[in-house]
């Protein structure tokens, strides 16, 4: 008379917690998940043909409308991949104006996942106050470069321009209440009951599953493994830098947010540094007038919010675009994780789960 | 008093029954308003505490002289007011979209009845014992008759109360299952469960009342708790009132609860497909709710009519003061003033804490909430024998 029957629904590509247009595949036994596959592509604009057939300057423009949570570290990214590719030393004054924006941008990153991640697991309130101080990173990279999302805030070779005028005020300024802001976003999530009961446990994802699927970023030091690029193959100005790359053991989505907050006082630091280390110099090196390729070709990682972002370019010795330009985006290979985290759990704990990724479907689909 | 005749006696209660919608439609949308404002407070967020009309009305001129004084105008308890507007505006005129496949007549009756159940719980509810207001002797046709605290103060009032209240699940899970779509199936069955779950600690939390006041009259119970006490019957009402309160929040669908809706998973829970005034329906009924929930903590655990809770009223009357006489009565108007604390709560609660997943839901509910309130019942039984 009756019978059991699992239900197959769809999570997205509409819907309030998929973060952009990612659709996942659920099969649920009661509120279970038994089977779960992402499914991508709703988002999809060939960004790596489109930068194979302009020359390397066009290319950066793309690079912003990627993940454009992080402009600025995918700015980077290929800012320096490109001058791998063509041989170019970049000055030292730009170099620790890049870290400084790139910081900033991790901040913002991680703001925007903080605000989304909690509003997931139903706290309203922390998504208006992590957006509030997004707002501020936002001005200062208006400041900078005139735009506030996609920044395209670098050129191959340094920077378009210096500092403006009144720079270093806005960036003190922030400093100052930073710190503070992020313990108004603590004191509602780190000890509060339902928060932790939400995250800890959920969605786990071992070192060993971590590293066998290739996860980097946050997901994997929230795993115990401190593996941070910044670290690892210093980039930027990040080698004169004196920062902690924080790890947690657990796994779990609790440790990924401890992770993520830790790093933001990290970035913080890693600002102050630069602020107060600020070399005097040119910002720009002294390029050609038509860019050509030195080399045949380059793969050039860096540490973007999301995980190890990679630029991988192929240009035959002379050439005037790239022969091939593929992307290692760290949102595309940290969402295979998702069904060893998920199945099993939860409809909740994928939310929580997805949450924790901290994917942004303009990267994954490219 | 004259006694009054049959046809007197019903437009004195149709009278009573205005009074009462009036009361409700009035707090309702007062509430979405201070749900908008004190979120938008809470959350610094700039639309529902800025916006305002602009140019015209009270506010709009206040809106002008602030501008010519070379000061922004920020302070106006009306700001946000055109936010609420829009929004009541969308619930009616939006198109009705009914799914194809859905069972069309079931998908009609659910709101209905949810919303109808919220609003006949009232009946039973009284704002003030005994008289409410007396009719001048002048008034035509009325003159001279007492016009009560509520529609109908009946014996068994908490009984309806409960009753009624419980056959508003059905409207969501009709609702639920009548979209025929698989989000609001969720939805309805999510609700379905944690609704008859908590209903169990809610009614065993309300026994403590009972037992203390042996008395189902609405009322008699909210005077007896209030007046009739002595101090001892604190502790039981202090952790019946937390537990009632933490149900109450369950069986209105409200964070941390909000299962049935839970925006981030099941899209929108129950009415994912509702739109229009079908949706509105739901809404006011939520909203009508949140009152019928704050009016019964109100009444039985913070003094219903009269100023103190807990039932420090009848233990501090005999101290207070010939001159504050005022504080020793009942007035609706304290009743109402709780209700409102209360719905400030729920909106604050709403503000502040993220959602628990379904099965800690009821774990919550079957583990701890239903054993603390059998304990609550005991201690107001062991209250019940040896004190009072």
């Amino acid at each position: 008379m009756f019978k059991n029957e699992e239900m197959e629904i769809n999570l997205g590509p509409q819907h309030p917690s998929t973060h952009g247009v990612l659709r996942v595949k659920l099969r649920l036994d009661g509120e279970t998940v038994t089977h779960c596959r992402p499914m991508i592509g709703y988002l999809h604009r060939g960004v790596e043909k489109i930068c194979e057939n302009q020359s390397f300057f066009q290319g950066q423009v793309w690079t912003d409308r990627m993940d454009y949570c992080s402009a600025v570290a995918n700015n980077l990214g290929w800012a320096e991949a490109n001058e791998k590719l063509l041989g170019i030393t970049v000055p030292r004054r730009a170099q620790y104006i890049r870290t400084l924006l790139n910081e900033f941008n991790r901040i913002a990153s991680h703001l925007i996942w903080l605000g989304t991640h909690a509003m997931d697991i139903g706290a309203l309130t922390v998504f208006l106050y992590a957006f509030r101080e997004r707002e501020d990173v936002l001005d200062i990279n208006e400041a900078f470069c005139g735009s506030r999302l996609t920044t395209t805030a670098f050129r191959i070779g340094g920077l378009r321009e210096d500092l403006p005028p009144g720079f270093e005020k806005m960036v003190r300024k922030f400093l100052a209440k930073f710190s503070d802001c992020l313990e108004e976003y603590e004191a509602l999530l780190t000890e509060n009951r339902i928060w932790k009961k939400r995250t800890i446990g959920v969605a786990r994802l071992s070192a060993e599953d971590a590293i066998a699927l290739g996860v980097t970023g946050p997901m994997l030091r929230a795993a115990g493994v401190a593996y941070d690029i910044r670290k690892a193959f210093p980039y930027a100005a990040y080698e004169e830098m004196d920062f902690e790359v924080p790890t947690r053991t657990e796994a779990d989505t609790y440790a990924r947010y401890q992770v993520r907050m830790a790093e933001m006082r990290q970035s913080a630091r890693i600002i102050q540094q630069c602020m107060d280390g600020m070399p005097e110099g040119p910002v720009m090196a002294k390029l050609p007038k038509i860019l050509r390729s030195e080399v045949n070709e380059v793969y050039h990682a860096t540490e973007s919010p999301k995980g190890e972002i990679g630029y991988y370019l192929v240009g035959e010795k002379g050439s005037l675009n790239p022969y091939r330009f593929h992307v290692r985006a760290p949102g595309f290979i940290n969402l295979q994780s998702l069904p060893k985290m998920a199945e099993g759990g939860l409809i909740a704990d994928v939310v929580a789960a997805i949450g924790s990724l901290d994917i942004v479907l303009g990267e994954i689909d490219r | 008093m004259p006694t009054p005749t049959l046809t007197q006696s019903i437009v004195i209660t149709l009278i009573q029954c205005l009074m009462v919608v009036i009361f409700v439609f009035v707090v309702v949308p007062l509430t979405v308003f201070a749900e908008r404002k004190v979120l938008g407070h809470l959350q610094q967020r700039l639309g529902s505490t800025r916006v305002a009309s602009g140019h015209v009305g009270f506010s709009g001129w206040m809106n002008r002289r602030m501008w010519k004084m070379g000061k922004v105008p920020v302070i106006s308890y009306w700001r946000g007011i055109p936010g609420l507007v829009g929004d009541v505006l969308k619930l009616i005129l939006k198109e009705d979209v009914i799914p194809a496949k859905a069972d069309k007549f079931v998908f009609f009756l659910a709101p209905s009845i949810s919303m109808v159940a919220a609003i006949v719980v009232f009946a039973a509810i009284s704002f003030v014992p005994g008289t409410f207001f007396t009719f001048p002797t002048w008034f035509p046709y009325l003159g001279g008759l007492p016009v009560s605290g509520g529609i109908s103060d009946i014996n068994v009032g908490l009984l309806w109360i409960l009753g009624v209240a419980t056959v508003g699940v059905y409207g969501i899970v009709l609702a639920g299952w009548s979209s025929n779509s698989k989000y609001p199936l969720l939805g309805g069955l999510r609700s379905a469960a944690q609704m008859v779950s908590y209903e169990v600690p809610l009614t065993l939390s309300l026994l403590a009342p009972v037992v203390l006041s042996s008395s189902l009259n609405f009322s008699e119970m909210a005077t007896r708790m209030a007046v009739g006490m002595p101090v001892w019957a604190l502790i039981p009402q202090v952790i019946g009132f937390l537990l009632y309160l933490t149900c109450g929040f369950a069986e209105t669908n409200r964070l941390p609860f909000d299962m049935p809706e839970a925006e981030n998973e099941l899209v929108a829970g129950f009415h994912t497909e509702y739109s229009g005034m079908k949706f509105g329906l739901f809404y006011l009924a939520e909203y009508i709710n949140m009152t019928v929930v704050s009016a019964l903590a109100s009444a039985f655990f913070l003094g219903g009519p009269w100023l103190l809770p807990f039932g420090l009223q009848g233990l501090l009357n005999p101290y207070l003061p010939g001159f504050l006489s005022w504080f020793t009565e009942p007035h609706a108007i304290f009743f109402v003033a709780k209700i409102v604390f209360l719905l400030f709560t729920f909106i604050w609660v709403r503000g502040t804490i993220p959602r628990y997943r379904y099965d800690q839901i009821m774990a919550v509910g079957w583990k701890y909430l239903i054993p603390l309130a059998l304990v609550n019942l005991l201690l107001a039984a062991a209250i019940r024998c040896f004190v009072v």
